[in-house]
C-alpha cells in the first residue's frame, strides 16, 4: 500500500513543470557559480603561495635575530567553495614575535585585492541551496494537502483502508526524493568540476566533510518541506497556502536574518569590561617597564640609555603600540646594526647583558598579558558575536548556515584553530631562540661577526582539524534541524488526523 | 477601465497577501527608521568633532610658520555623512570615511618628507568576527521585498481569471483588451503601492519628528526621486508578472516561473556577475605597490646623495637640491597613490557595468546615488578632496611668493617664508553633496530601468492581446 502511495506521489511530483524548472535552475546556478568559485579559490591559493615564498625569503635576509619577525600565512580553505564563512574575511597573514601572543585580531590581509570590490556581493554553493532549495521545498509542499482537498482526491484516497499517517509519510518520502534530485545532481556536477581541477586536492576527510554538508542540506530541505506541509495542512485553499508559504519564506530567508541583527546595537566604543582588562594589561606592561628601567639604571653601564650609545648603519626604536578595541598593548623594540664600529666594542657586552635580561622578561610579560587578554577578548568580542549567531539560529537558515560552516571548517572555531596553531608555533620559535642562546648572543642586535642563522628555523605548517572535530561542531545544529523536522512532522500528523476532509 | 481597476483593487485589499505585505513592509520600514535614529546622531556628532579637529590641526601648524604647514599638510579630510543614509548604506561600510592629506614616510637629520595625499581603504571586516548580514535599508526593502511582493500580487492576475473563467466574462463586454490590461495593471499597482506608501510614511514620520535628525528641502527632493525610482521598479515587476501570467495557462506554473526568474535576477545575478567581474579584474598584489614605491624613492635618494655633498654646506645651491629632492619625492609618491586609486576605481566601474544587467543592482545604485551614499558619492568626495588639496597648495605657493624675504625654495625650512601664517587665511575643507552631479551619474541607470519597464510592459500587452480565452 505504502509503495503504491509513494509511487503515485512521485509520479505526480516528477511530471510537473516546477520540478523541471527547479532542476534546471539549480543545476545552472550551481555549475556557473562553482566555475567562478574555483577560479577565485585558485587565485587565493596563488596569492598564498607567493606570500609564503616572500616571507620565507624575507626572514632569511634578516641579519640579526632581533630584526627577524617571522610571518605566517593562512592557507585558503578549499571547502570555502561550499560555504565561505569567515575564510575570506579574516586576516590571513600574521607576524610572530616574542613580545606578543598573536590572535586573529592582529592578522592582516596579505592580499592583493582592491578593497572597493568589497562593495560587490559574493556567493557560495550553500547560499544557492539556502535560497533555492527552501523555495523549491515550499513550492512542492504548499498544495500537497490543500490541493488534494480542493480537488476532492483526498476524500477518494481516504475511502480506501489507508492510515492517514501513511499518506503523510508517503507524501513526505516522495517529495523528499524529488527534491533530492536537483540537490544531488548539482552537487555531483560541482564535485566533478572540483575533482578535475588540478590545483584542488581533496582528501578522504574532505569528502566526509562534503558528505556532512549534503546531510545537513537534506535536513534543511526537510524542515522547509515540512513547514510548507504544515501550512498546507492548516489552510483550506491552495491560494491561501501559497501566499502564506511565500511570505513565510520571505520572512525566514530574506527578512529575519537581516532584521534581527539590525536591531542589535553594535558600537565601536569598548565596554567597561574591555576597558578594565585593557588597563590591567597596561599595568602588567608598566610593571615590566619599571623593571626594565631599574635594570638599566643599576647595571654597570652609566645612564639609562637602552642603546648603550651604540650607533651605526641600522636602527633602533622602542614604543608601546596599543589598540583599545582589540586590547592590544605591548612593548615593541628593535635594535639592529649591520656593521659595528670598533669603538663600540666596550659597550657590546653591556648590551648583550641587557638583552639577556630583557627578552625573557618580555616573553614572560607577554604571557601574563595574554592570560588577561584571552579571557577579556572571549568575554567581549567573541561572546557578542556568538550571541548574534545564536539569534540567527532561530531561523532554520541560520542553523543550516552554521552547520555547513562548521563542516567546511570556515566557522569561527575553524579559523581560530589556525591561530591556535600559530600560538604553538610561536612557542617553537621562542624555544628555537633559547636553544641558540640568541638573546644573549651578539647576533641579536649586530651582524658584524656573522649574520643570524635562520637555516634551522622550524617551518610552520597548519593542518585543518580532523573531520571528527568538524562533525562535533556541526552536530548540534544538524540535530536541531532534525529535531525540528521530527517535531513539525508530529504536529502535522496531529493536525491532519483531526482535520475534516 | 476604472471599474476594472476598482474591482482588482477591492479583490486585493481583502486578500491575505495584502495584509501580509503590509505587515512585512511596515515592520521593515519601522526597524529601518529606529536603527537610523539610533545611529545617525552619533555619526553626525563624530563628523563634527573630526571637522573641528581638522581645523585645530591646521591652526596649530599655521602658527608654527609656513614650512610646518607645507610639510605637515592639512591632515585627515573626512567625508560628510549623508542624512539619507537610511535609504542606502549597504556599501558605505566598505568605503573609507576619510582621505589622508598628511601621509608621511621618512625623515632624516635635516630633511623631512613632505605630505602626500593618500587614500586609506576601509577594512571593516578584518577584525570582526560577527556574522555578516545585509543592512535593512530602503535599497534592501525595495530591491528584494517590494519586488517579491509585486510578483505575488500579479502572478495570477490573468491566468487566475482565466482558470476561474471570469476573464471570458469580462471580455464579452464591449471593452478593448488594452483597457482591461491597463485597468488590471493600475489595480495591481495601487494595491502594491498602498502598503508601500504606508510603510514609507511611517518611516519618514518617525525619522522627521525626531529631534536628532534634520531633513532639509533638498533631502525631501531626493526622497521624492528615490520614491519615484521605487515606483518605476515596482512597475517593472508588475509588468513582468502580467507578462508571464498572460503567457501561461495555470497560475501555479506562472508563479514558479516568476519566482525562479526573481531568484535568478534579483538574488543570484548580482553576486554571480560580481564574482566574475571582480575576479577578471583583480589587480596585482599590494606588495608590488610598496616595492615600486621603494624603488622610486631609492633611485631618487641615491641621485640626491651623489649631488648633495658636492655643494658646500649652507649654500643656496645645496638648499635648492634639498628642496628639489623633497618636492620631487612627494610628487612621485603621490602620483603612485593616485594611479593606484584610479586603477581601483576603473576596476569597480567595469565590474559595476557588468552587474547592471540585474534590475536590483540598478535600483540599488540609483538609490545610493540619490541618497548620497555608495560608490558614486565616494568618487564625489575624492574629487572634493583633490580640489581642496590643489587649493591648499596654491595657498602655500601664494603666501610664500608674497614674502619678499623668502628664497622660494620649497621642501626646506630655510628656503621658505619665515613669516607667521594667520590660521584664518588657510583654506578649510568642508565636504559637500551636489544633486546635479548625482543626476548626471544616475541618468544612464534611470534610462536603463525605464527601458526595462517599457519593454516588459509592451511584452505584457502583446501577450495579452494574443491570448486565447
Amino acid at each position: 500500500m505504502m509503495t503504491t502511495l509513494i509511487g503515485r506521489e512521485l509520479l505526480n511530483n516528477l511530471m510537473t513543470f516546477r520540478f523541471a524548472a527547479a532542476l534546471l535552475i539549480t543545476l545552472l546556478l550551481v555549475v556557473a557559480n562553482t566555475v567562478v568559485l574555483i577560479k577565485d579559490y585558485e587565485q587565493r591559493l596563488k596569492d598564498y603561495n607567493t606570500s609564503v615564498q616572500t616571507h620565507h625569503q624575507e626572514i632569511r635576509e634578516k641579519e640579526t635575530y632581533s630584526a627577524g619577525e617571522v610571518e605566517v600565512d593562512r592557507p585558503p580553505n578549499p571547502l570555502s567553495i561550499f560555504n565561505v564563512g569567515l575564510d575570506k574575511r579574516l586576516g590571513n597573514e600574521i607576524w610572530i614575535a616574542h613580545n606578543n601572543v598573536p590572535t586573529l585580531w592582529e592578522a592582516r590581509m596579505n592580499a592583493s585585492d582592491n578593497p572597493y570590490l568589497n562593495i560587490l556581493s559574493s556567493i557560495d554553493i550553500v547560499f544557492i541551496f539556502k535560497v533555492v532549495l527552501s523555495l523549491m521545498a515550499l513550492l512542492f509542499a504548499y498544495d500537497a494537502l490543500a490541493g488534494e482537498r480542493e480537488q476532492g482526491t483526498l476524500r477518494l484516497v481516504l475511502t480506501h483502508p489507508v492510515r492517514r499517517g501513511h499518506i503523510l509519510l508517503a507524501k513526505y518520502i516522495s517529495a523528499m526524493l524529488c527534491l533530492l534530485v536537483p540537490l544531488l545532481l548539482s552537487l555531483l556536477l560541482a564535485m566533478i568540476l572540483l575533482t578535475t581541477t588540478a590545483s584542488i586536492s581533496l582528501g578522504t576527510d574532505d569528502f566526509l566533510r562534503i558528505g556532512g554538508i549534503v546531510l545537513t542540506s537534506i535536513a534543511y530541505l526537510s524542515v522547509f518541506y515540512l513547514i510548507g506541509l504544515f501550512i498546507s495542512a492548516v489552510t483550506q485553499r491552495t491560494g491561501t497556502a501559497l501566499m502564506l508559504a511565500m511570505f513565510v519564506w520571505g520572512a525566514l530567508v530574506l527578512v529575519y536574518p537581516n532584521l534581527i541583527l539590525a536591531t542589535i546595537r553594535s558600537s565601536d566604543i569598548p565596554e567597561a569590561k574591555a576597558v578594565s582588562a585593557f588597563n590591567e594589561i597596561k599595568q602588567v606592561w608598566d610593571e615590566f617597564d619599571r623593571e626594565r628601567k631599574h635594570f638599566l639604571a643599576t647595571d654597570a653601564f652609566p645612564g639609562e640609555d637602552p642603546t648603550f650609545n651604540i650607533n651605526g648603519m641600522g636602527f633602533f626604536y622602542e614604543h608601546f603600540p596599543e589598540n583599545r578595541l582589540t586590547l592590544l598593548y605591548l612593548y615593541n623594540s628593535m635594535m639592529t646594526f649591520g656593521e659595528l664600529d670598533e669603538k663600540f666594542e666596550e659597550e657590546v657586552p653591556h648590551a648583550q647583558n641587557y638583552f639577556q635580561f630583557l627578552i625573557p622578561s618580555t616573553i614572560k610579560t607577554a604571557e601574563r598579558a595574554w592570560l588577561i587578554r584571552k579571557q577579556a577578548l572571549e568575554d567581549t568580542l567573541v561572546q557578542k558575536s556568538n550571541m548574534k549567531r545564536t539569534l540567527l539560529k532561530f531561523s532554520p537558515v541560520g542553523m543550516y548556515d552554521a552547520a555547513t560552516q562548521a563542516w567546511a571548517g570556515t566557522d569561527l572555531k575553524g579559523v581560530r584553530d589556525f591561530f591556535d596553531a600559530v600560538r604553538q608555533y610561536r612557542q617553537t620559535v621562542i624555544d628555537y631562540f633559547y636553544n641558540k642562546n640568541a638573546f644573549a648572543s651578539r647576533k641579536w642586535f649586530a651582524a658584524d661577526e656573522g649574520a643570524a642563522d635562520w637555516r634551522t628555523l622550524p617551518t610552520f605548517s597548519f593542518k585543518r582539524s580532523s573531520v571528527e572535530i568538524n562533525a562535533n561542531r556541526a552536530l548540534p545544529d544538524l540535530l536541531l534541524l532534525l529535531t525540528m523536522s521530527l517535531l513539525l512532522f508530529m504536529i502535522i500528523f496531529l493536525v491532519f488526523i483531526k482535520s475534516e476532509v | 477601465m476604472w471599474h476594472i481597476a476598482k474591482r482588482e483593487l477591492s479583490n486585493n485589499l481583502n486578500s491575505l497577501r495584502f495584509a501580509l505585505a503590509t505587515v512585512l513592509l511596515l515592520g521593515l520600514m519601522l526597524t529601518n527608521a529606529i536603527v537610523h535614529l539610533r545611529e545617525h546622531p552619533e555619526r553626525v556628532q563624530r563628523y563634527r568633532e573630526r571637522v573641528s579637529g581638522h581645523q585645530n590641526h591646521i591652526a596649530a601648524h599655521a602658527s608654527n610658520g609656513l614650512y610646518d604647514l607645507a610639510q605637515e599638510g592639512p591632515g585627515n579630510l573626512y567625508k560628510k555623512p549623508s542624512d539619507l543614509r537610511f535609504c542606502a548604506e549597504g556599501s558605505e561600510t566598505f568605503m573609507s570615511d576619510r582621505a589622508q592629506a598628511g601621509y608621511h614616510r621618512w625623515s632624516t637629520g635635516t630633511l623631512k618628507s613632505f605630505w602626500i595625499l593618500a587614500y586609506p581603504s576601509a577594512t571593516p571586516n578584518r577584525d570582526n568576527v560577527r556574522p555578516e548580514v545585509t543592512k535593512v535599508d530602503w535599497g534592501f526593502i525595495i530591491g528584494y521585498v517590494l519586488s517579491l511582493v509585486a510578483l505575488l500580487f500579479t502572478f495570477d492576475s490573468i491566468s487566475g481569471e482565466r482558470e476561474r473563467g471570469t476573464l471570458r466574462l469580462t471580455l464579452s463586454n464591449p471593452i478593448p483588451r488594452h483597457t482591461v490590461l491597463i485597468g488590471k495593471f493600475l489595480g495591481a499597482f495601487i494595491s502594491v503601492s498602498i502598503p508601500f506608501i504606508l510603510a514609507v510614511l511611517v518611516n519618514l514620520l518617525v525619522i522627521s519628528t525626531s529631534s536628532g535628525v534634520h531633513l532639509d528641502a533638498e533631502a525631501w527632493g531626493r526622497l521624492g526621486i528615490i520614491f519615484f525610482v521605487a515606483v518605476l521598479y515596482t512597475c517593472l515587476f508588475l509588468a513582468l508578472g502580467m507578462l508571464v501570467s498572460a503567457r501561461v495557462q495555470r497560475s501555479a506554473v506562472s508563479l514558479v516561473i516568476l519566482l525562479l526568474v526573481w531568484v535568478v535576477f534579483v538574488v543570484f545575478m548580482p553576486s554571480t556577475l560580481a564574482s566574475i567581474a571582480g575576479r577578471s579584474t583583480s589587480s596585482g598584489p599590494t606588495y608590488d605597490f610598496s616595492e615600486r614605491s621603494w624603488k622610486l624613492h631609492n633611485e631618487l635618494s641615491s641621485d640626491y646623495y651623489s649631488r648633495h655633498y658636492k655643494e658646500p654646506e649652507g649654500s643656496t645651491k645645496r638648499i635648492e637640491i634639498d628642496g628639489a629632492y623633497v618636492t620631487k619625492d612627494a610628487e612621485q609618491q603621490e602620483q603612485l597613490h593616485e594611479a593606484r586609486l584610479n586603477r581601483r576605481i576603473a576596476e569597480v566601474h567595469r565590474a559595476r557595468t557588468i552587474t547592471r544587467i540585474s534590475p536590483v543592482t540598478i535600483v540599488q545604485n540609483l538609490i545610493e546615488s540619490f541618497a548620497g551614499t555608495g560608490f558614486e558619492r565616494h568618487l564625489q568626495f575624492l574629487e572634493n578632496v583633490q580640489t581642496y588639496v590643489r587649493e591648499f597648495r596654491t595657498f602655500i605657493v601664494d603666501t610664500d611668493s608674497a614674502d619678499p624675504e623668502s628664497l622660494h625654495i620649497f621642501g626646506v625650512r630655510t628656503g621658505m617664508s619665515q613669516e607667521p601664517v594667520s590660521p584664518e587665511a588657510v583654506p578649510k575643507f568642508e565636504d559637500t553633496l551636489n544633486l546635479s552631479k548625482d543626476f548626471n551619474t544616475a541618468a544612464t541607470e534611470l534610462l536603463l530601468l525605464t527601458l526595462f519597464v517599457l519593454v516588459l510592459l509592451s511584452g505584457a500587452y502583446l501577450a495579452f492581446v494574443r491570448v486565447e480565452v
